[in-house]
């Protein structure tokens, strides 16, 4: 036997582990363990008291290991390693053993059973445990610089913020001008500014600092560098092609939305007078008194709502793009201020005029707008009539189900945002795609702008559908992430990461082509001798190398052949 | 069955600027607390008038003639909708156009 001293806490989760395993008997069960010096159970060992008891505990009797038995490592990993880490107990001696999600929430209908699988999911972790390592985290230093892909109005007012904290800044934008989709915005809501005049604004302050090196007509052509020393390749189209290399410590992406453009004859779309809904506002925009179309006053006009939006069976597109309800209702006051004898009738679903918005809402409907309600089964029909005169028929839930024929000159489809298509980006920063086609981020509300990919960030509507507002704040919440990550001038990595031993390597190149992070090289060791090396700080620990190696040269530190095998011997003892 | 539209029924009905019925957000409230168990009006019957369907703000005489006046919707809406002078507005109508009534 090994003479480890290691400390095992299980945990009753205030019910959720201990209603349905006998906390207790697991307790006494692996307490028999000759390494195990201290076995406790707890109401929560996640509190402060547990955890300073544990603190206490491994430094009274000097114990070299720690398991915790309680929920998912997801939710408390960084927790107990802060507890061994306070104790002077190295982190990576720490294992956690699920008995919630895994045990106790599984088997409610089996008490029995349940205990006993507890008491060898703990085994298995003092297996684990008895052979771990110290490990101490990989350092690398970071450059002060960011990459911001996209000078919207998202990137442009990033670009701001991380050169105002000291940051350097590339602020590379695809089009020969700034601006994106704001730029060709008039009045916008909730402040009635102009979108134009907001971008030459934010520009202006773009080139008052020194900091912010912005190219237009580029495109990110290659990363590579590892985290915190990321190489990029810009490469920009005009009079010469050019490609310039950087050294950046972060990427922030903010490329925006498409506008969902309808197929010929969705409601009506393709006959003249039927417009998309930034048509329209740009028709409003540039009208100076009452609101002409094609030569003809406009004296009435129907929107239809969730265009391209919450198509159900019915499209691609399940999700609500948020902005528009308010953007329409804005668009009709506006229309109103130029034109106050038009009459506007909204065909809505649901309205989303959230928070203040709601006074744009109210303000319509005050002001003598006309909204009705439709069923997704039974969507408006859009039809021209002999005079030229649109016909809209609807059945209005809010007037017990009637039919209701609109006679109107225009017709606006209150068109939603779609995803950009971007492919090429999408391979060249590994980006996550969520369902919808937007990018993804870790956690909507706990981490709302990082990615999975280490260094790069995502923010603006390229995210999910936002307002210029939203845009903006993700923009600055993306800076702020940046900031703590490259103001300290270092980063500590997880250092479970795989290792090759040099030893038994023979370079086949499975692992190269296996590792989906490219972490995995190759190298020279003189006499014609080729081995596998692997970058510690691009490599994420997934473990997909190991298995793969025909030499079982390849270990993932903290899960290392050896380790895995003693679980599994753990979790199977005296099974026939 | 669908009707003629009259884009400028409100403003006929209404001649007065508090008349304000398309203030209306339809959430109910006022049909829910209405001691009359009135079933078109307010809400309804405000909204026949802001879309201009005058058919069906005449097939709803009685309902207009019977409200109490007790503002108990009223001081319940949410909305902000003046709904008794509202249904004030409405008679007058009614008195002008059915009736044949001519004051004010």
């Amino acid at each position: 036997m090994s003479e480890r001293k290691i400390g095992v806490y299980v945990c009753q989760c205030g019910g959720n582990i201990s209603d349905y395993v006998d906390v207790e008997r697991v307790r006494q069960a692996v307490a028999e363990d000759p390494d195990v010096v201290v076995a406790r159970t707890a109401m929560f060992t996640c509190s402060d008291a547990t955890q300073q008891e544990i603190v206490d505990d491994i430094k009274l009797d000097d114990l070299d290991g720690l398991v915790v038995a309680s929920c998912s490592p997801k939710l408390h990993t960084f927790t107990f390693r802060g507890v061994a880490r306070r104790a002077g107990l190295n982190p990576y001696r720490y294992t956690q053993v699920n008995l919630r999600e895994q045990d106790s929430w599984a088997h409610t209908d089996d008490r029995a059973g349940a205990t006993e699988k507890a008491i060898r999911l703990v085994r298995a972790g003092i297996a684990r445990t008895r052979l771990l390592e110290p490990l101490d985290p990989t350092v690398v230093e970071t450059v002060p610089r960011a990459l911001v892909i996209g000078a919207g109005i998202a990137g442009l007012r990033a670009a701001i913020g991380l050169a105002d904290i000291g940051l350097g800044v590339i602020l590379i934008e695809r089009e020969a001008e700034v601006g994106g989709h704001v730029r060709e915005l008039g009045t916008m809501y909730p402040h009635d500014r102009q979108g134009q005049e907001l971008i030459s604004e934010l520009l202006g302050e773009v080139r008052r600092r020194e900091g912010i090196a912005l190219f237009t007509n580029a495109e990110l052509v290659r990363k590579g560098g590892t985290f915190g020393n990321y190489e990029v390749d810009i490469r920009t189209r005009g009079d010469s092609n050019m490609t310039r290399r950087f050294e950046v410590g972060s990427v922030i992406v903010a490329t925006g939305f498409d506008s969902y453009l309808p197929e010929e004859g969705e409601y009506g779309y393709g006959i003249p007078g039927v417009l998309t809904l930034p048509q329209f506002k740009k028709l409003v925009d540039a009208s100076e008194g009452p609101l002409v179309y094609g030569d003809r006053p406009v004296r009435s006009v129907a929107y239809i709502y969730c265009v391209g939006s919450r198509q159900g069976e019915s499209g691609p597109n399940q999700y609500c793009s948020r902005f528009c309800c308010t953007s329409a209702v804005h668009t009709d006051l506006e229309l109103r201020a130029k034109s106050p004898r038009v009459h506007q009738y909204h065909l809505y679903r649901d309205m989303r005029t959230y928070g203040r918005y709601e006074l744009l809402y109210n303000d319509s409907r005050e002001k003598g707008s006309a909204y009705l309600k439709f069923a997704p089964d039974t969507p408006p029909e859009v039809q021209r009539r002999g005079d030229g005169r649109l016909e809209v028929r609807v059945h209005d839930q809010l007037t017990s189900q009637r039919e209701v024929n609109l006679e109107v000159d225009l017709v606006v489809l209150v068109t939603g945002m779609v995803p950009r298509s971007n492919q090429e980006l999408i391979q060249r920063l590994k980006l996550p795609v969520g369902r919808d086609g937007f990018f993804n981020e870790i956690h909507p509300k706990l981490r709302p702008v990082e990615t999975v990919v280490d260094g790069v960030a995502i923010c603006g509507s390229c995210q999910f559908p936002k307002t210029a507002g939203e845009s903006v704040a993700s923009g600055l919440a993306a800076v702020s992430w940046s900031a703590a990550m490259l103001k300290q001038g270092r980063a500590e990595l997880d250092p479970q990461v795989a290792t090759v031993d040099p030893d038994l390597c023979t370079f086949c190149g499975a692992c190269t082509e296996a590792c989906p992070y490219g972490a995995i090289g190759q190298q020279d060791l003189g006499g014609g001798r080729q081995v596998a090396v692997i970058d510690p700080a691009t490599c994420k620990g997934c473990g997909g190398c190991a298995p793969l190696c025909p030499e079982h040269a390849i270990n993932v530190l903290g899960y290392t052949g050896r380790e895995v095998e003693a679980m599994i011997e753990s979790l199977a003892a005296g099974v026939a | 069955m669908s009707a003629t539209l009259q884009p400028d029924l409100a403003e006929r009905v209404g001649m007065d600027p508090s008349f304000n019925p398309s203030a209306c957000m339809n959430c109910g409230i006022c049909t829910a607390v209405c001691p009359l168990g009135l079933r078109h009006l307010p809400r309804e019957v405000f909204a026949y008038v802001v879309l201009g369907m005058e058919g069906e703000v005449l097939q709803h005489q009685e309902e207009v003639f019977s409200c109490l006046l007790c503002k108990l919707c009223e001081v319940s809406c949410p909305a902000g909708v003046h709904i008794t002078e509202n249904v004030r507005a409405l008679r007058h109508y009614f008195d002008r156009n059915v009736f044949h009534i001519e004051g004010r």
